[in-house]
């Protein structure tokens, strides 16, 4: 073969090779699925499971939050999805929520999942039109978890009298 | 070295030892970016291992050759270094006292193989005990020091250094498979550099073993 035909093919594959490394280093994906999922959201062909999806809007609706989430996962497992990113992180924000408490921990993977979401948003913006949630951006609630999380006590009765925005 | 070396066999091998070099398996995979010490810490040994003639960029960069055949030399060139850094990255602790004194302690070790470097056997076989060296310290002793669950290594090494707070010494655990996922990403390394473009010398050593008569006759 000629040099330069063998020398171009080894630039592209190093070159891949490289691109694909520091993809890897700035998006740590955790499983298979993860990386094949955040390759796919990259080049803009990501779907989720919209049956799975739907029966976790079902079961998140009827306060079953725990099954929510499994079903959320379902439906996105590469967790590349703003949106259902949004209803995980809103979940754990409802169960976290008591009336004289906050589940610190509950808040904190809610925190977690609404940085997934406005990580993949476009331009880090999300915004969820759902008439039966009173936050619908993800820097609301965003806020809301970072209060939770970074209050100096979980048991605090003065919480009694904060509005909770269901 | 042949064609096939420098465009495929040198970059896969490095390009394979920048991947490995961040890996940490703990309760998930972690993919870790290298500190800013371990590119000071690179440059470093690249200069010892130019300067030593272990690697000849010079070969692979130069007038005489075509600009796909240059660039292949950069890509070579480009993924060592890459390379260089994550296997220091494998090595170098990730936090806490332990931390700064391998940094301070491997530069000084790299000035010194860079002052003192004389010829190539002699710095690879170096390089080969300071990463050798520094994977014990890490993924043996303070792995064994970090374990929660203890062992007799911990025991002995408790009883060795008795009085010191093992606060300072305790890295986050990883799991079984990070030292080995290391151990292979170091002998990938070495394995690269012993098959790098080393500097030709034979005409200047000719001229030194034929005497100083040979010297007077040429000129």
């Amino acid at each position: 073969m000629r040099d330069d035909v063998v020398r171009a093919i080894g630039l592209a594959v190093a070159g891949s090779c490289f691109g694909a490394i520091v993809w890897v280093y700035s998006r740590q994906p955790q499983t298979l699925a993860e990386a094949s999922g955040a390759l796919s959201a990259t080049i803009g062909v990501y779907r989720i499971d919209e049956q799975a999806f739907a029966d976790g809007l079902r079961f998140f609706r009827a306060d079953q939050f725990a099954a929510a989430r499994l079903a959320f996962d379902r439906a996105d497992q590469a967790h590349q999805d703003p949106r259902t990113q949004f209803y995980i992180a809103y979940s754990y924000y409802r169960e976290g929520w008591g009336r004289v408490y906050v589940d610190k921990e509950l808040y904190a993977r809610g925190l977690a999942a609404v940085d997934r979401a406005i990580a993949a948003a476009p331009r880090g913006r999300i915004v969820v039109d759902d008439a039966d949630l009173q936050m619908h951006s993800g820097d609301e609630l965003k806020a809301e978890l970072e209060t939770g999380v970074q209050a100096s006590t979980e048991v605090n009765p003065l919480t009694v009298v904060r509005r909770h925005r269901k | 070295m042949s064609r096939a070396v420098e465009v495929f066999w040198l970059p896969l091998v490095f390009l394979a030892v920048t991947l490995l070099g961040g890996v940490r398996i703990a309760d998930r995979l972690v993919f870790l970016r290298p500190p800013l010490s371990a590119l000071v810490l690179a440059v470093l040994l690249l200069a010892a291992l130019v300067r030593c003639g272990a690697f000849a960029p010079q070969r692979l960069m130069n007038p005489a050759r075509s600009a796909l055949q240059n660039l292949s030399g950069v890509t070579v060139l480009a993924t060592m270094f890459a390379a260089t850094v994550q296997a220091f990255n494998s090595v170098i602790p990730e936090s806490g006292l332990p931390r700064l004194i391998i940094v301070v302690f491997l530069f000084v070790l790299l000035l010194n193989t860079l002052a003192a470097s004389t010829d190539r056997t002699h710095v690879l076989r170096s390089t080969a005990v300071i990463l050798g060296s520094m994977f014990v310290l890490k993924y043996i002793v303070l792995a064994a020091l970090s374990d929660p669950t203890g062992g007799w290594l911990k025991r002995v090494l408790l009883a060795a250094l008795e009085g010191v707070t093992l606060g300072t010494l305790a890295q986050e655990p990883f799991g079984l498979g990070t030292g080995y996922v290391a151990f292979l990403t170091l002998a990938l390394f070495l394995g690269g550099l012993a098959i790098l473009p080393r500097r030709d010398s034979g005409s200047r050593r000719a001229l030194v073993d034929a005497g100083p008569g040979a010297l007077r006759e040429a000129q």
